[in-house]
């Protein structure tokens, strides 16, 4: 079968024109490309962000509890909570 | 039974279990969304009214189709965080709404930019199935406010729980508001085996694949953004501590 | 299962059972309001009150359009297959109205009971075909709403 058989349109221009529907066709394939991106890269953005604070506290964690000095640390960790929320 | 059900609801069981279905899924959702899109672009043929304009119709349906699965699904995570109280229910249902209310713009807005041209008006308030479909969109952020709202999470949880149960009546309202009263909108197409009827193959296979694929691709933006959110609320669990040590 | 658990989810199903009768109750009694339209035969029948602001919902009945040269101002009549009203429209268009075509005009009846529109909209129905499919359909003299009909198997 040739995959060229079926496509509906003479040339390229035609193919961007849409029939004379270029605007809303063109439209609503954009929109929909923008939403599955965003809602595909929002979440991995996210995990990556969460990650980094993670391992920031923890490493924070770790050298409070080999040293006395825990004020700083708290504050810290304060701070990585309310960036958080 | 209850055993598996148990484990089920543990987040340390779905973030293990996910990471090992996560590469198939979005395969699956990159395959099925990008076979789905060039068909529809360039092989679908032209409705005998609407031309070309038809195209639209294909995500559009497949959008709409899918933003009525959340109000269930989120019912379902309620009942199981009002009933059970698994962590993992209220997990998923947090993010759900969030992704609902996107799904629900995403039909509205592709909904009137094919009726401006084919029904000629851009909206109608008279509609009963457009106005149920903008009042799914307002529940939707209203559940994601409601969260945001209570600051004690457990009660959150619950508030949304019930609100996401009740919201359930209103998606029988949208899907079979075209039935019982008439409508600008027109019903669901039946869809014919023989090719070469109305609705035939050439129609509906597309828009099967892409309702498919918006599936896949709804699982797969949950399933993320629910790991996201394991990690945030079991950041305490040795688990999650040592899964920092290893790389992404 | 445990009692409390039990109870929890009696008390679910019983919201959830109260509100879908409270709101099934209340959508039943406002039918008539959600309606978009009154068909030709509600307005033949008298259902609508003289002299009110409504929509009017049928076919464009084959061969009854007429424009006026020189303007945008079109004379139609609507069918729901047992009454007619007849439209008169001055403005643009949907792609979509044509002949055979359903559509919803909001408007007024006048003295001469002549529906004067200030909006017409094209409906499109549940089925889709390519041009040619519908040549053929038509000129096998088989209605399209009759074959999908027969040939319904699920819906999208």
């Amino acid at each position: 079968m040739n995959l060229t058989d079926g496509i509906q349109f003479d040339s390229f221009a035609a193919f961007i024109d849409m029939g004379g529907y270029a605007f809303n066709v063109w439209a609503v394939y954009a929109l929909f490309a923008l939403f599955v991106t965003v809602n595909l890269v929002a979440p991995l953005r996210q995990r990556k962000a969460l990650l980094r604070d993670l391992r920031r506290r923890q490493t924070l964690n770790q050298r409070s509890a080999e040293s006395t000095a825990g004020v700083a640390v708290d504050e810290a960790n304060h701070k990585a909570e309310r960036v958080e929320t | 039974m209850w055993l598996w059900f148990a484990k089920l609801g543990s987040p340390k069981w779905f973030y293990e279990l996910s990471s090992k279905w996560l590469p198939w899924l979005v395969g699956a959702m990159a395959i099925t969304l990008a076979v789905a899109t060039v068909w529809a672009l360039l092989y679908l043929p032209p409705d005998y009214q609407q031309g070309f304009t038809s195209r639209i119709l294909i995500v559009h349906v497949a959008v709409a189709g899918t933003s009525l699965a959340f109000f269930p699904l989120m019912a379902v995570a309620g009942t199981i965080t009002l009933v059970w109280k698994m962590k993992l229910a209220d997990m998923v249902a947090k993010n759900a709404a969030a992704l609902g209310a996107w799904f629900s713009f995403i039909t509205l807005a592709t909904g009137s930019i094919w009726g401006s041209v084919s029904w000629g008006t851009w909206w109608e308030w008279s509609d009963s199935r457009l106005v149920s479909m903008l009042f799914q969109f307002f529940l939707l952020l209203g559940v994601v406010s409601l969260r945001s709202a209570l600051e004690d999470s457990d009660k959150a949880a619950k508030a949304c729980a019930l609100l996401s149960i009740v919201g359930c009546i209103n998606v029988v309202v949208i899907k079979y508001s075209v039935e019982w009263w008439n409508t600008l909108h027109q019903p669901a197409s039946p869809v014919s085996i023989e090719s070469g009827s109305a609705n035939g193959p050439e129609f509906w296979i597309a828009t099967a694949l892409m309702i498919l694929g918006v599936y896949l691709f709804m699982s797969v933006s949950l399933i993320l953004s629910t790991r996201n959110e394991i990690l945030r609320r079991e950041r305490r669990a040795l688990w999650v501590q040592e899964l920092l040590h290893e790389s992404d | 299962m445990k009692p409390h658990r039990r109870k929890m989810l009696g008390i679910i199903l019983f919201i959830a059972f109260g509100l879908s009768a409270a709101v099934g109750l209340t959508l039943y009694a406002l039918s008539q309001n959600i309606n978009m339209f009154f068909t030709p035969t509600q307005v033949a029948q008298g259902e609508v009150p003289a002299g009110q602001h409504f929509r009017i919902g049928g076919m464009v009945k084959d061969g009854s359009i007429a424009r006026e040269a020189d303007s945008l101002s079109v004379n139609f009549v609507t069918t729901d297959f047992a009454s007619e009203v007849p439209i008169h429209y001055v403005g643009i268009l949907p792609d979509l109205f044509r002949e055979g075509q359903g559509i919803v005009a909001e408007g007024i009846v006048d003295a001469g009971g002549v529906f004067q529109a200030s909006k017409v909209l094209a409906k499109h129905d549940e089925n889709y075909m390519s041009p040619e499919v519908k040549a053929a359909l038509d000129a096998a003299g088989a209605s399209a709403e009759n074959h999908s009909a027969a040939s319904e198997g699920g819906s999208l």
